[in-house]
């Protein structure tokens, strides 16, 4: 029976190959949707590399204030340091957490090789412990690294397996692509996946700026952001005093506060949207195709009514079409997805879009057993009518 | 072990072929089939009762719409009576299951039709390969040696790779017996075989179906139009409006 099929749908092959090129377009239709479904699930599996829970984030804005804002900033990171409640503080660049903002560089070089693009971070001694970083080699910044001849980096694993490769990041010395700066890394953390919980893990790079520097020269331009650990529970309260004290140290720079839980949810929202859309535009898609396969094989059956009335003459039982009908589809279905893996499977081997071979495989499976289903699911009330054929009407002569 | 008996211990020893034309093959008892569609009711049978006996040529006429298409399908096993019983060789085949009506139809009966109903993406051998495909257990082989033995027997053998659109009708109606024989069958029900051929295309096909008759044993129930063929079978039965008349 197997050599039979085959030998039909050979024997088919025109209107076939048209079935055949439907199921192969919704294969790939399939794959693009398992590729942004699998990449983002297996994004948002992965650990952020910092906690923030318990980390609020001050906005602070100066106004017309003409004194110098750094040496400001550092008096009220001293007080707000001493604020019971408050676990740690430290003053970063605006592209904290879940925001929309990125300072990306491609400026580090090593012995002549140049490196990926990087998100950069200023930081400063504090910001390991607000964030609760992971440090996995070498250390955070400390008041030791005021007196180094080059600016310490600490960089994530990823930056450093990208320019470094197999070597210890550690001590190594980076080089801008103009040449006229040097950094020394002193640190490595694991992961720092910042943008979102579906963020890809990036290279990042963690510059130390802090305020009791004398050579950090902070223009007053700058926006000064404040990242603060409080203690579990604190809320609206300490929120308040918080905003009290820097209106009374600054007399009258004003600060808005957020949690990064807040920030979280507000980029979620920001981040899922076109998530939902694409996810649309492809239901709708793979709704057309199940459509367009449905129509066929009902076109497909009414076609060949004589045909099965005839096979139930010869002794075919309704189960029997039923089964020869899933089946003929089956084969096709097989040839359609195996053409489409052929196609598919040349992502992975050309490596274009940066995305890891497992998530490519691991795509190409779920689309396979997506176009399975739905050919199934699109052939099952076909095939029933096929085998509820009534071989004495459908061998009638007109 | 008792040897079980496959055959009436009347017919051990006795000449086959005599005793044969008193057995009935088929037999209808207080047959009805009414058709009901939207609007109306169709009495296409109206209590027929008749027996087809083992070897038997028995041809069919009567005007088009009278029911012998529908007496044909009934015999065949394709569709169900409304009211009364069936019996092929000797058994009520009316409570059947779908399969096993299916194994019937597989074994016992072979189909022509007037527009000989061949399936025109499979060349001829494959089309006479049909009915042995739905014959458990049989061997690739096997249907091959079968089939082309069928083809034999109709003058085709020289065509098996040909497609049903490069023969002509006879041809075609010549492929469509070789399907039925295929299967060996006892009986072979034939709806206006010659319908649709001119009358020397229609000479050859009645003589196949004579010979099979006559050297196979094999029981043909034969609707026709053409005086001339009923005649050339041992009995002809007419029908009119659903009934028989004759
Ligand atoms: N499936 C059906 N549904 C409704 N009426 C039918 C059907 N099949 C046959 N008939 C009716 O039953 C009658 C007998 O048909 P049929 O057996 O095909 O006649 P014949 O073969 O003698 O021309 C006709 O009136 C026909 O219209
Ligand atoms: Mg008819």
């Amino acid at each position: 029976m197997i050599r039979h099929l085959f030998t039909l749908i050979w024997n088919r092959k025109r209107s076939n190959f048209l079935l055949m090129s439907e199921i192969l377009l919704s294969f790939f239709v399939l794959f693009a949707v398992s590729v942004l479904l699998v990449s983002n699930y297996y994004n948002y599996r992965q650990p952020l590399g910092f906690q923030y829970e318990n980390v609020w984030e001050l906005d602070v804005n100066p106004g017309q204030d003409t004194t110098d804002h750094k040496e400001m900033l550092r008096l009220l990171v001293q007080r707000l340091q001493s604020t019971p409640g408050v676990v740690a503080v430290t003053n970063t660049s605006t592209n904290t957490p879940f925001s929309f903002s990125n300072m990306d560089t491609n400026q580090y070089t090593y012995k002549g090789k140049a490196g990926p693009q990087t998100e950069r971070y200023d930081t400063d001694d504090e910001t390991a412990k607000v964030l609760g970083l992971n440090v996995v080699a070498g250390r955070w910044f400390d008041r030791r690294d005021a007196a180094a001849t080059r600016p310490p980096i600490v960089v994530n694993q990823k930056f450093a397996e990208k320019l470094l490769g197999q070597e210890a990041p550690v001590g190594k010395v980076l080089v801008s692509n103009d040449g006229k700066r040097e950094w020394q890394i002193i640190g490595v953390v694991d992961t720092y996946r910042s943008g979102s919980d579906f963020a890809s893990n990036d290279p990042a790079v963690f510059d130390r700026r802090a305020l009791q520097d004398t050579a950090f020269k902070m223009s007053n331009n700058e926006v000064p952001v404040l990242l603060v650990r409080v203690q579990p529970g604190s809320g609206a309260v300490l929120e308040q005093r918080l905003v009290k004290e820097i209106k009374d140290i600054t007399k009258g720079w004003v600060a808005k506060v957020n949690t990064l839980t807040e920030n979280r949810h507000d980029k979620l929202k920001v981040v899922l949207t076109p998530m939902i859309a694409l996810g649309i535009i492809a239901l709708f898609l793979i709704i057309n195709v199940a459509l367009g396969l449905f129509g066929v094989l009902w076109y497909n059956i009414s076609q060949r009514k004589a045909e099965i009335g005839l096979r139930r003459a010869m002794g075919a039982t309704g189960a029997g079409i039923g089964k020869q009908f899933l089946g003929e589809m089956l084969v096709i279905t097989t040839l359609g997805v195996l053409g489409g893996m052929l196609l598919a499977a040349q992502f992975p081997l050309l490596g274009v879009f940066g995305i890891e071979p497992p998530i490519y495989v691991l795509s190409i499976l779920l689309a396979a057993l997506l176009i399975y289903i739905l050919t199934a699911v699109c052939a099952f009330q076909p095939s029933r009518i096929a085998a509820g054929i009534q071989p004495a009407v459908s061998l009638r002569e007109e | 072990m008792e040897p079980t008996l496959t055959k009436s211990p009347l017919l051990t020893g006795a000449p086959a072929a005599i005793l044969l034309k008193n057995t009935p093959m088929i037999k209808l008892l207080d047959i009805e089939k009414v058709y009901h569609t939207d609007t109306i009711e169709t009495v296409a049978l109206n209590r027929v009762n008749l027996t087809i006996n083992k070897g038997e040529f028995v041809s069919v006429m009567g005007p088009s719409g009278c029911g012998k298409s529908t007496l044909l399908s009934l015999m065949g096993l394709l569709d169900e009576p409304t009211g009364g019983t069936i019996e092929i060789d000797g058994r009520a085949v009316t409570s059947y299951s779908d399969k096993e009506l299916a194994r019937v139809r597989n074994h016992k009966i072979g189909f022509i039709f007037q527009s000989f109903h061949l399936i025109n993406d499979l060349s001829v051998l494959d089309n006479v390969e049909l009915p042995l495909l739905y014959r458990a257990g049989m061997s690739g082989k096997e249907r091959r040696q079968r089939a082309q033995a069928a083809l034999e027997k109709v003058g085709l053998i020289a065509r098996t790779k040909h497609f049903p659109s490069q023969l002509s009708g006879g041809q075609r109606q010549r492929v469509a017996i070789a399907r039925a024989l295929a299967g060996a069958p006892e009986i072979i029900l034939a709806d206006e075989p010659t319908g649709n051929l001119d009358s020397v295309m229609g000479d050859e096909i009645m003589d196949l179906l004579l010979g099979l008759n006559r050297q196979e044993g094999t029981t043909i129930v034969m609707v026709t139009h053409d005086e001339n063929m009923a005649h050339k079978t041992e009995r002809l039965i007419r029908f009119f409006d659903g009934s028989q008349v004759s």
